[in-house]
């Protein structure tokens, strides 16, 4: 009785005093006032702060100018703060020891459920070898695990897949779909971006050489200032520029308008969704026009990850091979800036220069120029006549327009002027005078004004804006992290590379909870078709919550310190785990107490990607190219017009690389393919942490009538010459005696290529057990 | 996952969907049951069309104050520029509508005219957006997709939402304005190019390839017997059941699409009156007819293109340059064919459940550009609808005296949107699906049911 009455008052203390414990010692500072944003009068604010709390006095950073927390007190705001928490902001709490197949069975148990038994040798190969490559294994690497009895032969085929290119190939394939990878522009005048691909390759090659977690997370943020000395990692930045841009917003609208602004917010929008969406899974985007409705993310968290990226726009930005070369264009184009720091303001002074006779000039101009454009190619005399006479208007109003504005400006401004062009044309020189430089589409402010978009000299003023309307501009935001986790320093020099690497460094710290979780779910989600915690880029209020909390936290913490951010030991840990092994066979008994399969008492079943089944297809008929990176394959035809035309039923299969894998796909945003459209391929202006599986008509019509379907077929029947061989490429075994019979009075009627063209859309070849 | 979100997820699209099933999913008792919606692209006028404002014509030439800075898209403000077309009032309504469309005006007494529209971009891209979609961003489902996502099917042998673009091209943003977005691929639309060598993508193998009709009879019987086969050993995977139905849907969609898109059987009445015989029109006039048809075979969703790109020379209703001209020519085209259909769907009995909507992505100027062309307005333009639960003859809002602003009852796409989901039985603020943690809705977190304008 007394022992009871004894643990309970302990419990209460420990869950109930918590408030009272922050009230003792908190409330001196952090009562109405709220510094910091904390109120520990205010339950709300003490929940959304829990995170920050416990980091601040777990550290002595507070109580400031008191007293520290003992023992005791701390471990009451520990478990009293850790229960308030949102679950995905909770400290990890890794177990001693642990392994995913303990944690897995721990729950089953629970449930009294049991795992299934392993898959058969061919199913695990074909497994194993869609998830790691996205290809099907051939017949003879079926038949050599088949017959290896020796124990180790799984794990000696689950190093020899991942030591293959293909695997980077595989699974940056993944990575392009979380950060909305394309190279186009999207919107209206869809242009290609010829220079997006070297950050595809960096993502590949990164996979390749497991590239440690963190090192991936911060070249992708600031590798321009981070990794200063390796020039190689500049593609990285890629990642910067992966979304949509308005071409006609950014290019075409003028300096200063509303609507320019608003192009701008909306174009740092995306790239502040995509770095949080990608790597901290918050939807910090629903902050844009008031605080987060669900989550513990203030208005200001949001302008703050604006400010971040304030200094960078999307535009090709040079690099190169040789680290010296490199050391110098930076420093080159870093003066550059400097001059055209000067120049600027001058040239505005030009361009902004206005009176009423300059206004009636350039009207005069604009509206000559657009009808010389409208008349094109005069089809008449008299066409041609008009376009003849506003051709001589332009060119008096043009020499009468200078006058004008000189008289305006004055001489001074056109000296000055004159010598900082003169500066910026001999550092232009000396840039030219270096070895040709690789450029990649990326986050730059390096770029040289096009049209109206011009590069930020210095990183753009970010207003808290109420509502999230350019109209309604509150207090100037300086960069910052979100709030509710521990924070690190943001510089508040006008230096935006150093915002963005302290930006880098908050994500890819030790302690930050999120991007351990949610890149250990990330990898989970694509090996089991489900992640543990089932919307992977969203771990907030409106997300899920993890079906195995602990093993969750167990291998966040065991792939950031005792992996070391190795995603391919993370990727080995799982599919050598007895739960991936398994059968995907149902069993009624289970499948009563856990029909969706949350608990994995069996592995999922799934139907290939988009990019897997061209793939498969490609392999299968012997036709797949292996050429691996460089530019991407333009599997349409192409009009580089006003607006840039995209036909992929014009598409001459004959172009070289037409059978390269899918990730070498040129990816169009505004017209999709439409064969890959249809097998759930995400629009590449979506992030895209997971794929939908819709099995339509539409989408039967495509893997039964597709041309390249069509021609694979051919090819695959050209190839296996027999119908045994035919079906064992396309399903890695042989055919039943009943099949053999069915397929081979099918050949002698219609021919091999129209039974290959059948296996091709067979569930068999389309979904992997 | 509930029934229908399987049937959502994996039947949806062309047919498998129980008609029941489906229309059970609606709010309340719906007016209509299939939408019609011509998008002119390029920004069509509604100071040369239904937003009549006489000041335009006294002032002609004067310059133009609104009596405040005016910052558009390309240029500063010219004069006042009149309407070239002359207005007249047309049916018992008396509305005034200009000569740019002499065959809709016929039809004055069936329209709603909403006249105070905004945009929240003077840019075509993010604007056609708002207008498809209901965003100004990428990514986004159409509002076609919505419909067909919120409804399915009513004919199996069909798709639910079809679009028939320009013969001349796409418009900005191109195939992306009626993307599915993040729904389910099963509401895509299937785009139709009538005229072209394969109207819809892939619904026969290409030609003088091995396949012939016998291969493919055979071929696709003993596809099902391999695939049930493999079913055998996995029946509780109700996807791989769902597979194999998808063929047998791609087979009979085989059948009907051919059937829907061929008109000769259609009597030469109807041809005239969608002038067929008049290359200016017949383009449009085909495509409405087949829209036509498409909508009494149970299409939910047919969208029509009025323009492509904003290239040169013009060919959307983008006219910077020399308005008189330039949408002389877009009306002129499609003006006859829109009047047609409405009237060919009345004739049918279609017209009362059929929402028929007119927009475009913005407004233009009343001031001209240059000496002959009209910039951007994203301030006030006009949309119209007719058909299904809409009250004829009616007007809502109003822009100023210039058409340069909307002053009365301002709206957005979004409440063209509302309407027309309410219409459908559709209570707009609950037709959502979750995606990167936002429920997200065709309306965003906007928009208002005009139901003065609702019958």
């Amino acid at each position: 009785m007394v022992r009871e009455l004894l643990l309970s008052t302990a419990a209460l203390f420990a869950q109930g005093d918590v408030n009272a414990l922050l009230r003792a010692r908190c409330a001196g500072c952090h009562g109405a006032a709220a510094p910091g944003g904390l109120n520990v009068h205010d339950a709300a604010s003490v929940e959304s702060n829990a995170a920050r709390i416990v980091e601040a006095v777990s550290a002595g950073r507070m109580p400031k100018g008191g007293r520290a927390l003992g023992a005791a007190e701390l471990a009451v705001v520990r478990d009293g703060l850790a229960t308030k928490m949102w679950w995905s902001l909770r400290p990890l709490q890794a177990a001693e020891k642990g392994s995913i197949d303990g944690f897995i069975r721990a729950e089953l148990a629970r449930k009294n459920l049991a795992p299934s038994p392993e898959a058969d040798r061919r199913t695990l190969l074909r497994r194993v070898s869609f998830d790691l490559h996205g290809l099907p294994p051939t017949p003879e690497e079926v038949r050599a695990f088949e017959n290896d009895r020796t124990p180790d032969a799984y794990a000696r085929v689950v190093d020899r897949l991942l030591a293959s290119p293909r695997y980077g190939e595989r699974w940056a394939r993944h990575w392009l779909d979380v950060v909305h990878y394309g190279e186009s522009h999207g919107y209206d005048k869809d242009k290609p971006r010829d220079n997006a691909w070297p950050y595809r390759d960096w993502v590949i090659n990164a996979l390749n050489s497991d590239m440690p977690y963190a090192r991936f997370v911060e070249q992708q943020l600031a590798a321009d200032v981070l990794h200063r000395d390796a020039p190689r990692a500049t593609p990285a930045l890629g990642f910067l520029a992966a979304g949509p841009w308005d071409f006609v917003g950014h290019q075409e609208l003028r300096e200063g308008t509303a609507d320019k602004m608003q192009t701008r917010l909306l174009d740092r929008d995306d790239i502040v969704a995509q770095t949080m969406s990608t790597f901290v899974s918050m939807t910090a985007h629903c902050a844009r026009c008031h605080n987060h409705k669900f989550d513990p993310i203030p208005q200001i968290d949001y302008y703050r990850l604006q400010a971040v990226f304030a200094g960078v726009d999307r535009a090709d930005r040079p690099y190169d091979d040789d680290a010296a070369v490199y050391a110098k264009r930076l420093s080159l184009l870093e003066r550059k800036r400097e001059a055209q720091r000067r120049l600027q303001p001058l040239l505005d002074k030009v361009e902004f220069a206005s009176s009423p006779a300059l206004i009636e000039v350039d009207d005069r101009i604009r509206d000559a120029r657009s009808l010389i454009t409208h008349i094109g190619e005069p089809k008449t005399p008299a066409d041609a006549a008009e376009k003849k006479t506003l051709q001589a208007r332009v060119e008096r109003d043009t020499v009468l327009r200078k006058q004008l504005i000189d008289a305006l400006v004055g001489e001074a401004t056109n000296a000055a002027i004159a010598e900082n062009q003169a500066e910026v044309k001999r550092i232009t020189g000396e840039i030219n005078a270096l070895p040709k430089p690789l450029h990649v589409y990326a986050g730059t402010s390096l770029f040289d004004r096009i049209g109206n978009f011009r590069p930020a000299l210095e990183p753009r003023p970010v207003h808290l804006l109420g509502r999230g309307s350019v109209s309604s501009p509150g207090d100037l935001v300086e960069a910052g992290a979100l709030s509710c986790l521990p924070s690190v320093r943001f510089e508040r020099a006008s230096d935006e590379g150093a915002r963005r690497a302290a930006l880098a460094r908050w994500i890819a710290a030790k302690d930050n909870v999120l991007t351990w979780r949610s890149i250990v779910n990330r990898v989970w989600h694509y090996h089991f078709g489900a992640g543990l915690v089932d919307t992977p880029s969203d771990f907030g209020r409106m997300g899920g919550k993890p079906s195995h909390p602990e093993l969750l936290d167990w291998l966040a913490v065991w792939f950031r310190d005792d992996a070391r951010g190795s995603l391919k030991q993370l990727h080995r840990a799982i599919v050598m785990s007895a739960a991936y092994r398994q059968s995907s066979a149902n069993r009624e008994d289970a499948a009563k107490i856990d029909a969706d399969n949350r608990l994995l008492w069996r592995m999922n079943r799934g139907r290939l990607d988009a990019e897997s089944v061209r793939d498969a297809v490609l392999q299968t008929s012997g036709k797949l190219d292996l050429t691996m990176g460089g530019p991407s394959v333009r599997m349409f035809w192409f009009k580089n017009d006003h607006s840039p035309i995209y036909d992929y039923a014009r598409f001459d299969p004959a172009t070289p690389g037409a059978n390269r894998r899918s990730i070498y796909r040129f990816i169009v945003r505004s017209v999709a393919d439409p064969f890959m459209d249809r097998l759930d391929c995400p629009d590449p202006s979506l992030l895209a942490p997971k794929r939908s599986t819709t099995l339509t008509a539409i989408q039967a019509l495509a893997l039964w009538n597709n041309p390249f379907m069509i021609r694979m077929s051919t090819e695959l029947a050209e190839r296996a010459k027999t119908v045994d061989a035919a079906v064992e490429l396309a399903w890695q075994r042989k055919p039943s005696n009943t099949e053999r019979v069915f397929f081979e009075h099918h050949v002698s009627k219609h021919g091999l290529a129209s039974l290959a063209r059948l296996l091709f859309n067979t569930n068999e070849f389309l979904f992997v057990d | 996952m509930t029934r229908r979100n399987f049937l959502w997820q994996y039947g949806g699209g062309l047919g498998g969907i129980a008609l029941a099933q489906m229309n059970a999913a609606t709010h309340h008792a719906p007016k209509a049951k299939r939408v019609v919606q011509f998008f002119m692209s390029g920004a069509a006028s509604q100071c040369d069309s239904f937003d009549y404002k006489p000041l335009l014509q006294k002032k002609a030439g004067e310059k133009w104050d609104p009596g405040e800075k005016v910052e558009l898209f390309q240029s500063n403000p010219g004069v006042v520029m009149p309407c070239p077309w002359e207005w007249r009032q047309h049916g018992q309504s008396g509305k005034w509508i200009s000569g740019l469309f002499p065959h809709v005006s016929t039809c004055a007494d069936d329209i709603a005219f909403v006249h105070s529209l905004l945009s929240k971009s003077n840019v075509h891209g993010p604007a056609t957006f708002l207008q498809s979609t209901g965003f100004i961003l990428p990514g986004f489902p159409s509002a076609g997709s919505w419909v067909s996502y919120a409804l399915g099917s009513m004919n199996e042998n069909l798709p639910v939402f079809v679009v028939l673009p320009d013969n001349r091209g796409v418009p900005p943003n191109g195939p992306a304005n009626w993307s599915s977005g993040f729904l389910p691929a099963a509401h895509q639309a299937t785009s139709i190019r009538i005229g072209s060598a394969n109207p819809i993508h892939d619904l026969f193998a290409p030609e003088g390839s091995f396949v012939t009709a016998s291969s493919e009879m055979d071929g696709l019987a003993l596809l099902e017997k391999v695939n049930r086969e493999h079913l055998a050993l996995r029946a509780e995977d109700s996807r791989l059941d769902a597979r194999i139905k998808s063929y047998e849907m791609a087979a009979r969609l085989q059948l009907s699409a051919p059937e829907v898109l061929r008109v000769d059987g259609e009597s030469d009445a109807t041809k005239k009156l969608y002038g067929l015989d008049d290359p200016l029109t017949e383009e449009m006039g085909r495509r409405c007819l087949v829209a036509r048809r498409l909508l009494e075979r149970g299409v939910r969703f047919v969208q029509l293109w009025s323009g492509a790109d904003n290239g040169f020379p013009r060919r959307n209703w983008d006219s910077h340059e020399h308005l008189a001209k330039d949408h002389w020519e877009m009306a002129v085209a499609i003006d006859k064919p829109i009047a047609a259909l409405m009237k060919d769907l009345k004739a049918r009995g279609l017209f009362d459940d059929t929402i028929v909507h007119w927009t475009t992505e913005f407004g233009r100027m009343p001031c001209s550009q240059g000496s002959k062309g009209r910039d951007h307005n994203p301030f006030g333009f006009t949309n119209w609808l007719a058909g299904g639960g809409i009250k004829g003859g009616t007007s809502y809002g109003a822009t100023d005296e210039w058409s340069y602003k909307a002053v009365d009852r301002p709206c957005y796409g979004y409440d063209v949107h509302a309407t027309m989901l309410h219409l459908l039985g559709i209570d707009h603020t609950r037709l959502t699906y979750r995606h990167n943690g936002i429920d997200r809705r065709l309306t965003d977190v906007h928009g208002n049911v005009l139901r003065e304008i609702v019958a």
